[in-house]
């Protein structure tokens, strides 16, 4: 096979080219990696609803045209200067997330925020505010959350990149890219579940029976999983929903008054799995007073408001915290639930509820909008 | 039905020696002096107060010394809806001397050096037997803590015989009142008593706040809004936890010298902000945001700007934010969905998360270290008689903890 190593490469991409539109297969030219990145060859990737939210969104941060994408697996093509961490062959999961290794933050078990590459909704390269993407016409495409996927190579910078054992069947390993990984972490990280505990999740997409599956590993006693869907307590059995609650059936009652009387007082954990600041405030209702943990981990519009009132926040003694990738820094702590995986503690199989070849990506997405699937991995044509 | 009825004992009934004159009230009504406010916002008025002896569970208290809070004022000028209760007996920070005990009670005994606190801790219920919370679940939630937690009663009647309500379930601007002992801690008697009575809400508010709630870490950056004294007392319980920069933020200009002797660092008054937020001012000095912030006066907007002010870089968020101050207008904190997502978080806290009877004694025992330092929250003193001045002098902003001494 020729060698690419140093020189741009053309493949497809599945471009976005306005907001809500159906994904276009094109042919791209990716340049090669400047200092400090990666190019990967993308094995399979899966689709996350974040991707949705910013495939939708009109304005700023999203932007036009992009590839989408971001949570994957693939097998390092070429490295740029300054990569020592991972080497051509090497097989690698892609995180939105930094983890420098470095920094305070990133050596700290306490926080996952990188200080020296802290988070934001971005359109290019973690470092140099360029793309390594073109069109045929040679006009910019833009990147998403450090990653793009969406592409049969990609750009990534090494401190988004998780070197992983290549043992793991690629399409499981790669949900620990993002959903799976921030679900069980929130749950075992940022909230820390006790055995015995008693956790509440509203929204039983991939994120919310993540955080089941992660409170069940915690020794959680009670996993109740709030939902419209009705189909959902089945599968969320299978990651351990204890009880269903149907958000359609309450009646008059608000969820939150069932749940409090439910769980005489109020759950001791509870998590936002949607992405709406009226399910944040119920889940925050819904929490046990004292020491109760409100994690919101879903992904609601950049305007949206959230409206406390002081004296239940002030009497109530709850905390009210939110997590990006469930808490985790990446490098150490995705090998770890991988080798979870392997020994058969982590559940990562009945995440996977469809797959399809690349070029049927769009298939994915009204999957997932119709709510008919938890993952569908999506496969790059030479798998 | 046949009602009980206690013989009265006068006040003036004096004896040689304070254990005499204990026994010979207990299980007697007391009759003594009390401020009462008759209607909100007017001066409080010295009348005489029947005082019950204590039901099961309950402890008489013969108070020492008391001070003015800001939550009493809160509460003093409260006019209308389920939250006005007049007439009443204000006060929920004080020391005291137990003068007798109801049936049950062991913890505590005649002649006991206590302090009765608004923040219950029963000792038995899951909150109180975890570490991780201080809110005592014993007692059916009362918001309007206008009666005896247990049975819903006052011991307070006044000469007309006409009920007077409780506050907080202390009552302290009284010679003598009457708390269940889920609400009393014994404490040693080495302390001064005026400083111990700081402990009884304010100073351990805020000092809890910091090193519990918030368990602000050596090296961080801390904001406090609002320099009354439970806002220096976050900046203390700061500064013992070894802060980086303690950042006090007030309108009164004369809160910065004040301010520096319990720990700040630095100092901003929002009215010389210009165009610019105090959360943006906040952000430049602390390179993102402070690690964390404390809302210690008890107005909405302030909390935001609290929130607004804890760290965030870009789409990542790590600041704390935890709210102390009682807002009572009903206004809500708003919030962008996109900080929490992002990481920042927020808490309220009720006496600063302590557990009163096992955290105000080390913090007495923090003082008698010389390490808590309590001296400086006391401005000014006055006579019961002139208890209004107190009000007064916190009103002009001129008084962090004015002590109000009973009369012998």
């Amino acid at each position: 096979m020729e060698k690419t190593a140093g020189k741009p490469i053309r493949c497809r991409a599945a471009i976005c080219r306005a907001a809500g539109e159906p994904m276009v297969i094109e042919e791209v030219t990716v340049e090669p990696p400047q200092p400090h990145e990666a190019r990967i060859r993308i094995i399979c990737t899966s689709l996350c609803h974040s991707d949705i939210v910013f495939w939708k969104m009109k304005d700023p941060p999203s932007v036009f045209p992009k590839i989408l994408g971001h949570e994957a697996i693939g097998v390092v093509e070429s490295v740029g200067e300054n990569v020592s961490q991972v080497s051509e062959g090497d097989r690698v999961i892609p995180v939105f997330l930094a983890d420098c290794e470095e920094c305070v933050d990133c050596k700290s078990r306490k926080s996952n925020l990188c200080s020296k590459h802290p988070f934001k909704v971005s359109p290019w390269t973690q470092r140099y505010a360029t793309s390594r993407f073109k069109d045929l016409k040679g006009e910019t495409i833009h990147h998403f959350l450090y990653v793009s996927s969406f592409s049969e190579f990609t750009v990534v910078d090494i401190v988004n990149l998780v070197k992983v054992d290549p043992a793991v069947p690629p399409n499981r390993a790669c949900l620990l890219s993002c959903g799976v990984s921030t679900g069980v972490g929130a749950a075992w990280k940022k909230a820390k579940v006790e055995a015995g505990s008693t956790v509440a999740i509203f929204g039983l997409g991939s994120i919310g029976l993540a955080v089941a599956e992660g409170a069940r590993l915690c020794g959680a006693a009670r996993i109740i999983g709030i939902d419209v869907n009705h189909e959902k307590f089945e599968v969320g059995k299978k990651f351990g929903v204890t009880d269903f609650v149907n958000a359609k059936n309450c009646g008059d009652k608000p969820v939150s008054q069932v749940i409090i009387e439910m769980t005489n007082g109020g759950a001791d954990y509870c998590f936002e799995c949607v992405g709406l600041a009226s399910l944040v405030h119920e889940a925050y209702a819904s929490c046990r007073k004292g020491w109760g943990k409100t994690i919101v981990l879903g992904v609601d519009q950049p305007t949206s408001q959230l409206n406390l009132r002081s004296v239940e926040v002030l009497n109530s003694g709850k905390i009210l915290t939110g997590a990006l990738f469930g808490g985790l820094n990446a490098k150490s702590d995705v090998p770890i639930l991988l080798k979870r995986y392997m020994d058969k503690e982590l559940r990562l199989d009945e995440f996977i509820t469809h797959e399809v070849k690349f070029k049927d990506i769009n298939k994915a997405f009204d999957l997932l909008v119709e709510g008919k699937s938890l993952r569908c991995v999506i496969w790059m044509d030479n798998e | 039905m046949c009602k009980v009825v206690h013989p009265v004992v006068p006040y003036q009934f004096e004896t040689a020696s304070e254990g005499e004159a204990v026994m010979e009230t207990a299980g007697k009504v007391i009759r003594c002096k009390a401020a009462i406010s008759r209607n909100p916002g007017e001066a409080l008025v010295i009348e005489e107060i029947q005082v019950e002896p204590p039901k099961a569970w309950e402890v008489r208290i013969k108070i020492l010394c008391t001070s003015l809070c800001h939550t009493d004022v809160t509460f003093w000028k409260i006019s209308a809806g389920p939250a006005a209760n007049f007439p009443r007996i204000f006060g929920h920070e004080a020391v005291g001397v137990v003068e007798s005990v109801g049936e049950h009670v062991e913890e505590v005994k005649e002649g006991d050096l206590v302090l009765p606190v608004f923040q219950s801790n029963c000792g038995e219920c899951r909150d109180c037997k975890s570490t991780k919370s201080n809110s005592c679940s014993k007692f059916i939630e009362n918001e309007y803590h206008n009666t005896m937690p247990r049975d819903g009663t006052s011991r307070f009647r006044d000469k007309n015989g006409e009920v007077v309500h409780h506050f907080l379930f202390v009552s302290s601007f009284i010679e003598y009142t009457v708390v269940d002992v889920a609400h009393v801690v014994k404490i040693s008697r080495e302390i001064p008593i005026d400083r111990a009575c700081l402990l009884s809400c304010g100073v351990s508010t805020g000092v809890g706040a910091a090193s519990k709630v918030a368990a602000v870490e050596a090296g961080s950056t801390v904001a406090i809004f609002g320099l009354g004294a439970v806002g220096l007392a976050v900046a203390e319980g700061a500064r013992l936890c070894q802060a980086s920069k303690i950042i006090g933020v007030d309108l009164n200009p004369q809160k910065f010298e004040l301010g520096k002797k319990f720990g700040l660092t630095d100092f901003i008054n929002p009215a010389s902000c210009g165009d610019k937020k105090i959360s943006e001012v906040i952000k430049e000095m602390t390179d993102g945001g402070a690690d964390y912030c404390f809302e210690c006066v008890g107005l909405s907007s302030v909390m935001e700007d609290a929130f607004n002010s804890s760290r965030q870089i870009m789409d990542q968020g790590w600041g704390k934010t935890v709210i102390v101050g009682v807002e009572m207008h009903g206004s809500p904190i708003s919030l962008h969905c996109y900080d929490i997502l992002k990481g920042r978080s927020v808490c309220g806290t009720l006496f600063g998360g302590l557990s009163p009877k096992s955290d105000i004694p080390l913090l007495v025992n923090k003082y008698l270290n010389k390490e808590l330092h309590l001296d400086g929250f006391i401005t000014n003193e006055v006579r019961f008689q002139d208890i209004n001045k107190a009000f007064e002098l916190l009103h002009e902003g001129k008084s962090l903890r004015c002590i109000i001494w009973m009369d012998n």
